[in-house]
């Protein structure tokens, strides 16, 4: 019955379109926007000072949980990384080439120069090839569970594929 | 409004996409059914084939043609916008390794500030909660991201441009 009077209040009913006398009610939300919801539901909560029920800290960690926040991750540490390059540029007096070779002649060693190559390859791939897949999501494809974890494997192993492969490359 | 018999029949009726969220899992047919058992048969879904012999009691509607109120289509033209910046990103890669240049430069500049915006904000919607403070880090994030496009415009204008930047760096 709830079902029922939710159903008569949700919707409009209108009458000026008789199409063969029929009654024609409309599937018009007369609510509110998922923002507007999402506003609400905070203020609200907040005012009551309630506390937030354990989520991350109860469930158990699966691997595409894990798979989507390294993707957020990797995407903040990128963003950062690239505004971070940008800020140095307006701000540095010399030019790219001469910081590059201050770096050089700090002498690092092949190791932590790899290192440094697959710290910044990986996240880079990382996120692209995750990204890819995100896409994938995005025009319907590969929501079975099977596929997720199949697609997301798959994302692993040729992002650290080709993190090592562009240590190797030059 | 006529009382007359529902054509209860087997061919698949229209239903708007919020009927079939609130009985979870039925099939259109049966919610059908479910319905026209709570609300008296007062109900029933236009058909498209037409087979009925009597005129239907009520139609609904569920697409936006007959709305009464317009909705901003703002944040689905936002979504879609992501995406495409998001592909034209993909294509810029091998872009840039092919064919070096100004051109790829700047476009590589413009395509990551805005990939990246539009990710960080995501993420602040996500975890920023009040109207006040979504205001001040979407405003702060609008400042970092312009300072980062005229950083990387800066580089490009100025200084060797991102794909020699990167060739220069990997050839360490």
């Amino acid at each position: 019955m709830a079902l029922l009077l939710r159903t008569f209040t949700r919707q409009g009913t209108c009458l000026f379109r008789p199409q063969f006398g029929i009654l024609c009610r409309h599937a018009v939300p007369m609510g509110t926007t998922a923002n507007e919801e999402m506003n609400t539901f905070w203020a609200k909560n907040n005012k009551l000072n309630r506390p937030m029920s354990p989520h991350l800290t109860i469930y158990k960690w699966s691997m595409p949980m894990m798979m989507s926040i390294t993707h957020r991750g990797t995407g903040v540490g990128l963003s950062g990384g690239i505004s971070a390059f940008a800020l140095l540029a307006l701000v540095l007096p010399g030019n790219y080439p001469y910081y590059l070779d201050l770096i050089h002649s700090l002498s690092v060693g092949p190791a932590l120069l790899s290192l440094a190559k697959f710290g910044i390859a990986f996240p880079v791939s990382y996120h692209t090839l995750n990204g890819i897949r995100h896409l994938f999501w995005d025009s319907g494809k590969g929501f079975k569970i099977p596929e997720v974890y199949r697609s997301g494997y798959v994302v692993i192993v040729l992002s650290i594929l080709t993190s090592i492969a562009a240590i190797g490359y030059m | 409004m006529e009382e007359n018999q529902p054509c209860q029949k087997s061919s698949k009726a229209q239903l708007a996409p919020a009927w079939s969220t609130e009985l979870d899992q039925k099939s259109p047919t049966e919610s059908l059914f479910y319905r026209s058992s709570l609300l008296s048969r007062t109900l029933v879904a236009q058909q498209k084939d037409q087979d009925c012999p009597y005129p239907l009691t009520a139609t609904i509607h569920g697409s936006s043609s007959l709305y009464a109120a317009s909705v901003s289509k703002a944040a689905s033209l936002h979504w879609t916008g992501e995406r495409v910046v998001s592909v034209l990103l993909l294509a810029m890669g091998p872009a840039a390794y092919y064919f070096p240049g100004p051109a790829v430069d700047y476009s590589l500049a413009a395509a990551l500030t805005l990939h990246g915006h539009w990710g960080i904000g995501q993420v602040l919607t996500d975890y920023v909660h009040g109207e006040p403070k979504i205001k001040m880090v979407n405003a702060g994030l609008f400042l970092l991201s312009t300072v980062t496009f005229a950083g990387l415009c800066y580089f490009n204008y100025n200084d060797v441009g991102i794909c020699k930047a990167v060739a220069l760096l990997w050839s360490k």
